[in-house]
């Protein structure tokens, strides 16, 4: 059976997700470093970020790091389960279709 | 639903990013490192310019004092980024690495001083060049740039060689060591 997930296969959310996956567990990326690497704008990376905590996915941590605020995302323990159901089941389609 | 055409091309951004992430982590790592090297190289030059009978000594403590902060660097930055990437293997390979380079410059070389700054920073940069080709492009640059301009001293840089060492292979390093931090 495919458990398709359609917060996380929206492109942005995808790369959100893939990104943060690619991390050691309990690990997160800095939001200037993670829009770096998605190609996102603040505004649009931001409402993305908001959808996936809505959903439990990531958990953010705003801190200082001198004046300076810094926001850091990292996926969460349920967050890695449903990118991983996501993952296989896109293998699933892949292998149905072949 | 999606068909397996979507699929193969979003598990394909999965796997890119993925490996840009892992990069981008190496490249932290990494950069630290580069810059460190870079400032203790540009003043062990320097002492080799302004005071060449001190050089010898100058030399050992830079080496000492990059390998220490390497080693430091390493373990700091292994543990904030939730890795472990040590390996015995590694180490082995650079000690291995360091005693061909001393067998070769000191034992059968006999070089001078000249030749002894040429030989080690084109010596480190060999493997800069070579690992950058699975590491990162980064690597190939850096390391391609500073040995050619470490000949080009060599060859034209007459009594200044330490100087043009000094900014060449110091500041080349710290240079490079922040535009991967930025990259």
């Amino acid at each position: 059976m495919v458990q398709f997930d359609d917060i996380i296969h929206q492109p942005l959310r995808l790369k959100i997700m893939a990104a943060l996956n690619a991390l050691p567990k309990g690990k997160g990326l800095e939001f200037s470093h993670l829009k770096k690497l998605t190609g996102a704008t603040d505004g649009n990376l931001g409402a993305h970020i908001e959808t996936l905590s809505k959903a439990n996915y990531v958990a953010v941590t705003k801190t200082f790091v001198g004046k300076k605020p810094q926001t850091t995302v990292a996926a969460t323990t349920t967050g890695r389960g449903a990118f991983g159901k996501h993952v296989a089941s896109l293998r699933q389609i892949i292998e149905g279709e072949s | 639903m999606i068909d397996s055409r979507q699929a193969s091309s979003a598990l394909a951004e999965i796997e890119e990013i993925g490996a840009r992430v892992r990069q981008s982590l190496f490249y932290r790592r990494t950069s630290a490192m580069l810059i460190l090297w870079g400032a203790l190289t540009f003043v062990g030059y320097l002492i080799s310019f302004w005071m060449p009978a001190q050089s010898r000594y100058a030399w050992i403590v830079v080496m000492v004092l990059g390998l220490c902060g390497s080693v430091a660097i390493g373990i700091v930055t292994a543990r904030r980024q939730g890795v472990n990437n040590f390996s015995h293997r590694i180490l082995a390979a650079f000690l291995i690495f360091i005693a061909f380079g001393l067998i070769w410059s000191v034992g059968l070389g006999q070089l001078g001083a000249r030749q002894l700054g040429t030989f080690w920073t084109s010596y480190f940069m060999l493997p800069y060049i070579l690992l950058g080709l699975w590491l990162g492009w980064a690597f190939v640059a850096i390391g391609a740039a500073v040995m050619t301009l470490t000949f080009i001293g060599y060859f034209y840089s007459g009594d200044w060689f330490a100087l043009w060492m000094a900014f060449v292979n110091g500041i080349g390093l710290i240079i490079g060591g922040l535009w991967m931090r930025r990259n």
